[in-house]
């Protein structure tokens, strides 16, 4: 009896191991077909709709303002899922723009297909691969070439221009979607957020004996000496997924040693190389920063996630990520702790020694809405996608996270109010918009391919285990082979 | 009697043919468009460009992907000393007069390996974790502060590191397996043995491994197809990194694949991963077969 108990369990545990196992193999797998079943239900409805549009079409042929003639399924993929809404100013907008423009236009379906940022890196790219994009979706700048190049983006030069919101674009947003001709694939959306913000506990430094985050990288040495005295770490940051330190590190300090002339030249194949002695300065000085013991020992075993936690908790003095990571830091200081919250200053990364600039920080738009080539075919639903992508773009947007969230996004926004945020907000706002030079996301151009060649070298890097020149050379090479 | 209820041929491969059809789509044909997709350069997208050979010949001098295989080896003779090993002498210890309450044993060394693998990979890193790790914790407390480190990041040990918990998670496994070839030998047999004077040593060499040989194969054959692949363990904790020191073959590949775009390459890294592995496992059994004969038995 016990012996037939126990194999009933073992043979039990064995099939639940079976099932978690496929269960782990296809867990990224299992969102697309969970996203995908909101179409049979949508499609439901389309006949429905459909069936009132021709009487629509009937009563109001003539006044209708849009005169959007198509009708029927339109497939939207992006990133703003609820749980990201919620917090972050970009994402609400946008999913609030989705909510009114399917108000607007009841007789299209519009098919969302709604994933994380990160598996929806992977999911467009695979998709890309096969030929299958969505009708519009969010296209990742570095991705702009390769897939212009491979038709399967279109041409949106003309539409932008075209735009009833056109005069009010800000063209500096552009660039990681245009080609080497000039032609622009997306038109930027979300919001522009800086990649490289120093988040400083303004109280912690006062009683380190500095009034705001010191302006040069020797007096951030000299502050260590005083912090690790007091077993905290000065700098929080993490950089197990690779891409911070690109991303959020040596975007910027790369452009203080090199001058923005540098990158635009290895975006335009201008003759730069990673080689060049700036560059390589600058991937030096990162790997002394890293190692002089101002950032916390682990900073290449924990995420950003983890090292912002290190700033909240009071371990670190400040912590350098980007903009998604203020807004978390804002929004859990607000709820946890006023008086920190109220604490909060922000910097940019100081001057160093034997760089070009200083006061610099990158900033942009990462993602633009783009457009499937195949919708030039169907003359109809193109106008839809087109008349989609400049509401989610448009002014409406820009308002709806100026008033809300204190955030830029494409349009220009005149007289954003700023009075009804806190100091904090305001803060922010300013840094990022008005009393830094911003300059531009390395991982925004190029190609995904140098990336992860140079980000992979980057960790090596950081960690002491290969010199600045060998983490060039590999770069380099990568971008002569992919770009 | 029998063959009036013996199906008919037909319908045997009727049958079949559903499993069957489900293998060829789901194995053969990814595997033939691999070895196509592998003659082309190809970032994505509908344009590819015919290069022959030139992505095998850039495999060929790629030392990450031979830097990857050498970890792949490493986990594979880890985990085939680590999972099966220790696996065979917790059955001897489970088997043994000695032992009370065989079944919870059982039971509960079989539960890590039904946990999944992203799971065991958080828990490990938080266990390796620099600030709150307990690994770290249990070296201050015994007053090895000196010892501390970032576990995860340091090049030389990490591979070691994300071993553990692979060959924790797996040894139930086998343990399960070996345990019901044990039990499908005739106990008589182990009696007498002891009757003979055999120690404990010498039934495990000369009686059980003999007998079990051939599921002892079985596991060791699963234990290297399954290292072989490792991918989600290390995905989890490390990335491959620092660097690429924990990079393994298959993570190599999606890497290419996808975070760099690079479909074509891609393909025919995951071709080199199978004609790697179909050696190292042709390899492996033969070895087994080469060890046991000089053991006098088969």
């Amino acid at each position: 009896m016990k012996k037939k108990l126990v194999s009933m369990l073992l043979a039990s545990a064995m099939v639940a191991s079976m099932l978690t196992g496929c269960g782990g193999g296809s867990d990224d797998a299992g969102s697309t077909p969970a996203a995908e079943t909101e179409t049979p239900a949508a499609d439901a409805e389309t006949p429905a709709a459909e069936e009132e549009a021709p009487a629509a079409d009937a009563e109001t042929e003539a006044p209708a303002a849009d005169g959007l003639a198509y009708t029927g399924d339109l497939n939207l993929m992006h990133y703003s899922t609820s749980e990201e809404s919620e917090g972050n100013g970009g994402s609400d907008g946008f999913r609030t723009m989705i909510a009114e423009w399917k108000e607007a236009n009841p007789n299209i379906n519009l098919v969302e297909n709604v994933l994380a940022n990160d598996e929806y890196k992977t999911q467009i790219a695979t998709l890309a691969a096969a030929d299958d994009l969505p009708d519009v979706f969010l296209l990742q700048g570095m991705n702009t070439k390769a897939w212009a190049e491979q038709g399967l983006v279109m041409d949106l030069t003309d539409i932008i221009a075209q735009s009833p919101y056109a005069a009010d674009y800000q063209e500096a947003y552009y660039t990681p979607f245009k080609t080497a001709d000039g032609k622009v694939y997306g038109l930027p959306a979300l919001t522009g957020g800086t990649c490289t913000v120093v988040v400083y506990d303004k109280q912690m430094w006062k009683d380190a004996g500095f009034d705001s985050f010191p302006a040069t990288w020797d007096e951030v040495l000299t502050a260590k000496d005083y912090f690790s005295g007091e077993g905290i770490d000065t700098i929080a940051f993490g950089n197990s997924g690779k891409w911070q330190a690109n991303s959020c590190f040596m975007s910027t300090i790369g452009t203080m040693f090199t001058g923005k002339e540098w990158f635009q030249s290895i975006i335009d194949k201008g003759g730069a190389a990673f080689t060049d002695d700036d560059q390589v300065a600058a991937l030096k000085f990162a790997q002394d920063a890293f190692n002089s013991g101002v950032f916390n020992a682990d900073f290449n075993a924990v995420s950003n996630e983890d090292a912002r936690e290190y700033y909240i908790a009071g371990d670190a003095a400040a912590f350098i990520g980007g903009n998604w990571d203020v807004s978390y830091i804002m929004a859990t200081l607000l709820e946890a702790d006023e008086e920190k919250y109220n604490n909060i200053g922000f910097a940019t990364f100081p001057s160093i020694e034997g760089a070009k600039m200083s006061n610099v920080q990158n900033i942009g738009m990462g993602y633009g809405m783009a457009i499937n080539a195949k919708l030039a075919d169907d003359p109809d639903k193109l106008a839809a996608a087109i008349d989609l992508i400049y509401k989610l773009t448009g002014p409406d947007f820009s308002n709806f996270v100026a008033s809300n969230y204190a955030l830029g996004g494409l349009t220009a926004v005149d007289n954003v109010d700023l009075s009804a945020f806190d100091q904090i907000t305001q803060d922010f706002y300013n840094w990022s918009y008005v009393d830094t030079e911003p300059c531009e996301i390395y991982d925004s151009y190029v190609s995904s391919a140098v990336w992860d060649v140079y980000n992979t070298g980057l960790q090596d890097l950081l960690n002491g285990d290969t010199d600045a020149e060998t983490v060039a050379a590999d770069a380099q090479a990568s971008y002569e082979a992919n770009y | 009697m029998l063959r009036s209820i013996k199906p008919k041929g037909w319908k045997i491969a009727l049958y079949l043919c559903i499993p069957v059809i489900w293998y060829v789509f789901s194995v053969f044909v990814p595997l033939i468009t691999a070895v196509f997709y592998s003659f082309f350069e190809w970032k994505g997208g509908p344009k590819k460009t015919f290069i022959g050979l030139d992505n095998y010949i850039s495999l060929i001098k790629d030392g990450t992907f031979w830097q990857s295989f050498g970890h792949n080896i490493y986990l594979v003779i880890a985990c085939i000393i680590g999972q099966v090993g220790i696996a065979f002498i917790f059955v001897l210890i489970v088997n043994s007069r000695l032992v009370k309450l065989k079944g919870i044993h059982r039971t509960f060394g079989f539960f890590p390996s039904t946990i999944s693998a992203v799971c065991i990979g958080f828990i490990w890193t938080m266990i390796y974790d620099y600030k709150r790790g307990i690994l770290n914790w249990f070296l201050t407390a015994t007053g090895h502060g000196d010892s501390v480190q970032v576990w995860l990041n340091n090049p030389k040990l990490v591979m070691f590191l994300v071993a553990i918990p692979l060959v924790w998670q797996f040894i139930g496994y086998y343990m399960v397996i070996l345990l019901s070839a044990i039990s499908s030998v005739d106990t008589e047999i182990f009696e007498v043995a002891e009757l003979d004077g055999a120690n404990a040593f010498q039934r495990a060499i000369y009686i059980v491994l003999p007998l079990i040989k051939n599921t002892l194969l079985v596991c060791i054959t699963l234990c290297v197809a399954g290292n072989m692949k490792a991918f989600d363990h290390i995905f989890t904790m490390t990335e491959g990194g620092p660097g690429t020191s924990s990079m393994v073959m298959a993570m190599y590949g999606y890497k290419i694949s996808f975070a760099q775009m690079n479909m074509g390459y891609g393909s025919a890294i995951s071709v080199g991963i199978f004609i790697v592995s179909l050696v190292v496992i042709g390899g492996s059994q033969k070895l087994v077969n080469l060890l046991m004969q000089g053991k006098g038995v088969e």
